[in-house]
């Protein structure tokens, strides 16, 4: 206690000095132009270092699947449009938009000054150019391509107008152009450097790429000329930090003491213990940004007995008891999820909130009324001579405690005779055993703002097969359904939207054909001097705002 | 001398298509799909899948692409990482300096205090001194590395702030991963010279040098020590290996560039060059480090000079 008060006396008796040294220098320079005294100025400069948990592969867009990609090369791209917290969309380096009303047809108006970071000047052509590239069979896209979906062409109105093409209705193409994924990048450095452009990333952001540093960190500076900010950010101009780096540090305790320490000033995606211990820290800000799309989610492999009766996924519904894991594992620090989209995603039915609640007696009396009535000698039912057993697919390492949550369902299922067998096994297993349909339960997230994110869970035709790894795990194969799913994307009125979608939550939480857990709150720990941070509508860190308190 | 070590090169080249065969061979029979893992849990159709197949050739049959693999790597190119698109080579010589750099820093650290400490610990043989040497060598062998790692992070740099927790490149980010890795080697080194020195110490020649009237620390450091070196250097050669094994950890804990982590990466990923790649120079640097060790019994013990 005592070295720490001495350290902080000495850390204030060199900040006193670094200041009035500074004051020195900076009296010849003209007086600034704003700011009242008393209020806090913003320091312009310095430098911030942020933990990172994994390592993207590559900085490239179109290419690059990864959250961790995303966290870095948001600061590097900029997207057409930006998507605000109420799910309308304002302009970025599109000025104004116009839509078909059969939302196959979409007209962007561009910006006239802005400048990739080598010169190349943004134009109709360069936003051709890269949607081009991302269907290119040989960019190898492993997700921009999905996004951009049914892609049709691009056509150059004029220097500074573009019009995109769809085959089909693509109503989730804003929220997807939003996204970084779908970020503009220099069409001049993608030529120049070939496949190595996910190494060599160019784009119009307000940081430049500098340096990576393979599986230790990534750097980027300031773009001075950056002067195209959307509406949603705290300032205009260039970013106020000189530089921006990620230190990629793999292990939870590495990447919290490096922070705890004031090694770094900010790292993410904190675990639970250490969010509470944190929020009691005076020298520690926690933020936090809740995921928009799916959660948690599990599901019940329809296609196998007996998960195919609704009355026993009704049952094990039932009998789990969500509130009281997502209390026990996160200590408080999660959301418990009611439906199959997130509070925070666009089209969310909040109709799901407490629409389902333990019921143990009721399980039981459907299990009875679905012939599960015999018990062997673990009282484990029984039909027909078969126990009734739940294997629950599940990955290594343990992903925010999913791995606990089945540990917590083995103990409440047994309540009601459910005997469940958790299926541990390394991710390249678990894909395996999901392209070839070898489990009862098993488990996904997936992070979008649009609600089609519904279509990559439950349609038929994301159905996994040996062939395609795909999301709809419990194999769901409802023309209904599907319908719905599809009718979503032929109208760019989020009301008339919304009203299609309520229907399929309500639908798959009545069937029992989701069991969501919890909603994931992308976590940030940073040092209280920083201030800025802010989020994206997916929950992405920005570092634009960032500054440090004088 | 050099007829032993042509000999000992040519036998190296079998291994090392065993290797070869082996790692390429697991790698696929190991279930899990390379493209599925590339989408990263990005849902993707079948169209986008078998044109990514298509792209890294992993719709040819498993022979063909196998005959591929060998002629690319006879003539020294290790292919194209999957994720990364870039050459295999340069990304392991990238990280190869760190693991090298840590290797050899935490080597120094086990064959200095483990040599130290076993004479120390021989020499008050049963005294108070060697009691607490055993101890200590007993912990650092039996301390997981990432533990040992997580306590210095947790004293040296969250507590005390002497070291960075994070990063490669510079003597202060060494220190605290090398003696972390140090001491389980240290633990081994000082058991081996601890044992050998007793031996040695008991043998005729030992006792003609003390009734020549030499000094003590003379005939322990300069003849007995000499002696007891050559299992321990055998030791060295093992543990160097051990060592880049043992870097993974360390590499993950500190967050530290290395050829640990690029290999553990690809594997997750099932990068088949990356692995196939960084698996072969590992090998390599294995034969060679067993080559030297070789080599280095000669020059400490001229009776395996002349026996030659």
């Amino acid at each position: 206690m005592r070295l720490t008060r001495t350290k902080q006396v000495v850390c204030s008796l060199l900040l006193v000095t670094s200041l009035l040294a500074g004051c020195g220098k900076e009296s010849a320079a003209p007086a600034p132009a704003s700011g009242t005294p008393g209020t806090e100025a913003k320091a312009s400069g310095g430098e911030f270092i942020f933990g990172l948990a994994s390592e993207p592969t590559v900085l490239d867009p179109g290419v690059e699947p990864s959250a961790a990609g995303y966290r870095v090369f948001r600061q590097i791209f900029d997207s057409l449009v930006v998507e605000t917290a109420d799910h309308s969309f304002k302009p970025w380096l599109a000025t104004s938009w116009e839509i078909s009303p059969d939302a196959k047809q979409f007209t962007f108006h561009l910006r006239k000054d802005v400048k990739f970071h080598d010169g190349t000047p943004f134009n109709a052509e360069a936003v051709k150019f890269n949607f081009d590239r991302i269907v290119d069979p040989k960019t190898k896209s492993r997700f921009a391509v999905s996004l951009i979906g049914p892609y049709d062409s691009s056509e150059v109105i004029d220097e500074y107008t573009i019009r995109v093409n769809f085959k089909q209705p693509h109503a989730p193409f804003m929220e997807a152009l939003s996204q970084a994924f779908l970020g503009m990048a220099s069409p001049t450095a993608v030529k120049k450097f070939g496949d190595k452009f996910g190494q060599n990333p160019v784009g119009t952001g307000p940081f430049v790429f500098e340096k990576w540093i393979q599986k230790s960190e990534i750097a980027l500076n300031k773009n001075p000329d950056y002067n195209w900010a959307p509406e949603t950010a705290g300032h205009t101009g260039a970013a106020y930090l000189d530089k921006l780096i990620y230190r990629i540090i793999p292990e939870d305790s590495t990447r919290v003491g490096s922070v705890q320490s004031g090694q770094i000033a900010a790292a993410e995606t904190i675990p639970p213990q250490n969010i509470v211990a944190f929020k009691n820290d005076s020298n520690i800000q926690m933020l936090e940004a809740q995921s928009p799309g799916s959660p948690y989610t599990l599901m019940l492999n329809t296609t196998k007995q007996p998960w195919d009766d609704v009355k026993v996924r009704t049952a094990v519904m039932l009998a789990i008891d969500m509130d009281t894991i997502v209390k026990t594992l996160y200590m408080g620090t999660y959301q418990r999820a009611w439906g199959p989209l997130t509070p925070s995603t666009a089209g969310y039915d909040p109709k799901v909130e407490n629409s389902w609640k333990p019921d143990t007696a009721k399980a039981n009396q459907l299990l009875d009324e679905a012939g599960w009535t015999e018990r062997d000698a673990n009282g484990t039912r029984m039909k027909n001579g078969q126990p009734l057993v739940m294997n629950y697919l599940i990955g290594t390492p343990n992903r925010e405690k999913r791995h606990d949550i089945g540990t917590m369902m083995q103990q409440q299922l047994k309540q009601i005779g459910i005997s469940v067998k958790i299926d541990l096994q390394a991710t390249n297993a678990v894909v395996s055993a999901i392209m070839n349909g070898q489990y009862d339960m098993t488990g996904t997230s997936l992070v979008q703002g649009d609600p089609d994110v519904l279509r990559s869970i439950y349609h038929s035709i994301n159905t996994p097969t040996p062939q395609k790894f795909a999301f709809n795990l419990g194999h769901l194969e409802n023309q209904e359904i599907d319908q719905l799913l599809m009718d979503g994307l032929k109208s760019t009125d989020l009301k008339v939207r919304s009203d299609i979608y309520a229907k399929v939550q309500e639908y798959l939480i009545e069937n029992a054909l989701t069991l969501p857990t919890y909603v994931f709150p992308y976590t940030v720990a940073a040092q209280k001097e920083f201030t800025g941070i802010q989020f994206d509508s997916r929950a992405y860190p920005l570092f634009y705002d960032v500054a440090k308190t004088q | 001398m050099i007829g032993f070590l042509v000999r000992r090169i040519l036998a190296a080249i079998p291994v090392l298509f065993g290797v070869a065969t082996l790692v390429f061979f697991i790698l696929r029979l190991l279930p899990g799909d390379p493209i599925a893992l590339m989408l990263a849990g990005a849902p993707a159709d079948e169209e986008t899948m078998n044109n990514l197949r298509q792209q890294f050739g992993l719709d040819q049959p498993l022979i063909m692409q196998y005959f591929t693999f060998l002629g690319h790597i006879a003539t020294g190119n290790f292919g194209q990482s999957f994720v990364r698109s870039e050459p295999v080579m340069g990304m392991i010589g990238e990280q190869f300096v760190s693991t090298l750099m840590l290797t050899l820093a935490s080597t120094l650290i086990a064959v200095v205090l483990g040599a130290v400490l076993g004479v120390i610990s021989a020499i008050h043989r049963n005294g108070w001194a060697d009691f607490v040497i055993r101890i200590i060598s007993l912990l650092g062998i039996s301390m997981p590395t990432f533990w040992s790692g997580i306590l210095l992070i947790l004293i040296f740099s969250v507590h005390l702030n002497w070291f960075p927790a994070t990063g490669s490149g510079g003597f202060s980010r060494l220190v605290l991963p090398a003696c972390a890795l140090g001491l389980v080697g240290a633990g081994f080194i000082v058991r081996m010279v601890r044992n050998s020195m007793l031996e040695v110490i008991n043998e005729q020649f030992i006792m003609t040098l003390r009734s020549k009237g030499l000094s003590e620390r003379i005939v322990m450091y300069q003849h007995a020590l000499r002696n007891a070196l050559i299992p321990a250097v055998t030791m060295v050669g093992v543990q160097i290996g051990e060592l880049l094994a043992g870097a993974v950890i360390i590499e993950t804990v500190f967050a530290r560039q290395g050829l640990g982590r690029l290999i553990v990466d690809a594997i997750m990923n099932k990068d088949f060059p990356t692995v196939e790649g960084a698996v072969l120079f590992t090998a390599i640097v294995y034969v060679v480090v067993n080559i030297l060790v070789d080599v280095s019994y000669s020059v400490i013990d001229p009776r395996v000079r002349t026996s030659n």
